[in-house]
């Protein structure tokens, strides 16, 4: 069974895009890819069931802008602080809350691409344009959708 | 001693905002709740796109709450056009928006505001030894999520809803395939409402304006005349004549005050308070085994009947897919003429106001959104300024908590702007 792929994010918001922005590539190649608000809850009822799951977001890591992160299910990610997210229940808490309720999919690949710019109203930033073409090719790549 | 109470990035709230409060001695002297919230620039992006695009617009505003957009910028385009819809798409758009309340409650009660009665940091830390309250909290979303996919389309960013009806209307075994979990569901947050009023709150109570649409017959969605406890009592076309936001510096978003008299409460206990009697039986039920009788004027109980609303909300969409009968067609005709509609629905966190001005081809020249939010943020800081006087001899950080715990009693959905990763990376 081919990987469900997930893309999270929100258009009209710059490099929050990021994770749509390679759905969209994906889905022009033919590739079956998801859209998601990232809205975590809602994350784990979708990944629920799946072997294996690739979500991509947008992150801030502190790296360069474009520079696409891989983190394994089995590595923490962590927000910013235990009391300092971004969004109420977002992706991050979503794999936090599955481990421990033993809900994260066999297999889970998390890739962020470093954003820049989350302005209203603004598109992706060339850097991240970029690298969601860059992170398509990559998962077209995969043999049948497989890692 | 001068002290400050400053939270940079508020968690467990929908989107970004900071908290700042400033006492001195016992005394408080400064309270600043900087949110950022993006309905100028929908607002902006909206001008000179023809009204059928509206509803799918002003969706992207929230990423929780995109039925609540939907019904306010239908409802209200469907007045300046004068269209009636059929009653049972009538029913089918009350049935839509039960799913977000459920969705919304569902996850404000059980994994953004139990883990400050309980102790804590955050849902993640409260599942490992309450296992069973985060797993339910997971079903009742997935129950109010499948209702928002079948009368939406799919799963996010819902598309069936249109000016005048659906673009399709579900069959009667469609929705009745949703019966027994909502059946579930109705038992859950009959227990959940149980389950939250056992909880401690802080002794506070204050003399709000409690403001929420009243319909005669029922509990609150999409109509109602809107009213208060202090004799309010109008049309939504009347709404800017009573209600004015000003620009605070402090925060992109504006402050709304009822004219002449100042803050006011919207959401679960304004709602509550105002239509106790409009509710089911089963839900009245529940609010009376939890003594939980109106006025309501302790915000920290705003978890209970929130709970309270999630028992209304299942049992309602129960009640529609049982008497649904499929219209004859999914929606009317739609023909476009010039004038100015308004229209307010009740939002899980209270009533979100629309109004569009539309030329002869029905192209939007000018629209106006006051989210929920921006309606209770003055009311919010008035909270603040004498509760954290009530706190101000507490350790800081114990103090800084229950402060945050005050804001959160609102649910407040800040932007949803960005939701993005943020990752502390640890390199080795």
């Amino acid at each position: 069974m081919a990987a469900l792929i997930i893309g999270c994010g929100t258009w009209d918001r710059g490099d929050d895009a990021a994770g749509l922005l390679v759905v969209r590539l994906l889905r022009e190649r033919g590739i079956e890819a998801r859209e998601h608000t990232g809205d975590g809850l809602a994350l784990i009822q979708t990944w629920q069931g799946a072997a294996e799951v690739i979500l991509i977001d947008a992150a801030i890591t502190g790296a360069p802008p474009g520079t696409i992160s891989r983190w394994d299910g089995s590595a923490p990610v962590r927000g910013g602080s235990e009391r300092a997210s971004s969004h109420a229940f977002g992706v991050a808490e979503a794999v936090q809350l599955a481990r421990t309720l033993g809900k994260l999919p066999p297999r889970f690949l998390l890739y962020g691409i470093e954003g820049c710019n989350f302005r209203l109203g603004t598109a992706a930033s060339p850097e991240v344009a970029a690298a969601a073409r860059a992170l398509a090719d990559r998962l077209s790549a995969r043999p049948n959708g497989h890692s | 001693m001068n002290r400050t109470i400053r939270v940079d990035t508020l968690a467990r709230v929908e989107g970004e905002g900071s908290l700042h409060i400033k006492l001195q001695g016992g005394r408080v002297s400064d309270v600043k709740l900087r949110i950022f919230e993006p309905p100028r620039f929908f607002e902006a992006l909206l001008k000179g796109r023809h009204f059928s695009e509206a509803p799918d617009i002003t969706a992207r505003i929230c990423g929780i709450c995109p039925i609540a957009y939907q019904m306010s910028a239908i409802h209200a385009i469907e007045r300046a056009f004068g269209i009636r819809v059929h009653p049972a798409v009538r029913a089918l758009r009350r049935l839509f928006y039960c799913g977000e309340w459920i969705e919304s409650h569902a996850l404000h009660v059980f994994m953004l505001h139990a883990p400050d009665f309980l102790g804590y940091p955050d849902a993640i830390a409260m599942a490992q030894d309450h296992r069973t309250v985060v797993e339910q909290a997971l079903r009742l979303k997935k129950a109010g999520n499948r209702i928002v996919e079948v009368l939406g389309g799919r799963e996010i960013h819902p598309i069936s809803a249109v000016v005048g009806g659906f673009y399709k209307a579900p069959s009667k075994a469609q929705l009745r395939e949703m019966e027994s979990e909502l059946e579930w569901s109705l038992e859950t947050a009959r227990a959940a409402v149980n389950l939250v009023a056992g909880f401690e709150f802080p002794e506070f109570e204050q003399d709000y304006e409690f403001v929420a649409l009243s319909h005669p017959a029922e509990y609150p969605l999409n109509e109602g005349r809107l009213v208060s406890n202090r004799g309010l009592d109008i049309d939504a076309a009347e709404y800017e004549d009573h209600f004015v936001e000003h620009h605070v510096k402090h925060s992109n978003a504006l402050h709304s005050v009822v004219r002449g008299r100042g803050s006011y409460l919207v959401g679960p206990l304004a709602r509550f308070n105002l239509n106790f009697d409009r509710l089911p039986a089963v839900a009245r039920e529940a609010a009376g085994h939890a003594g939980l009788k109106p006025p309501v004027r302790n915000p920290f109980r705003s978890i209970v009947v929130r709970a309270v609303e999630l028992v209304f909300a299942c049992a309602e969409a129960l009640r529609l897919i049982r008497e649904y009968e499929p219209p004859d067609a999914p929606r009317v005709e739609v023909a476009a003429r010039g004038g100015v509609g308004q229209a307010i629905t009740e939002a899980p966190r209270g009533i979100l106001y629309h109004r569009y001005a539309l030329d002869t081809h029905g192209m939007i020249l000018a629209a106006k959104i006051v989210p929920p939010t921006s309606q209770n943020q003055k009311r919010i800081e008035d909270d603040l300024r004498e509760f954290a006087a009530q706190v101000a001899g507490w350790p800081l950080e114990e103090a800084t908590w229950k402060c945050e715990q005050a804001v959160r009693n609102y649910d407040p959905c800040i932007s949803c702007a960005t939701h993005f990763l943020r990752v502390q990376v640890e390199r080795e």
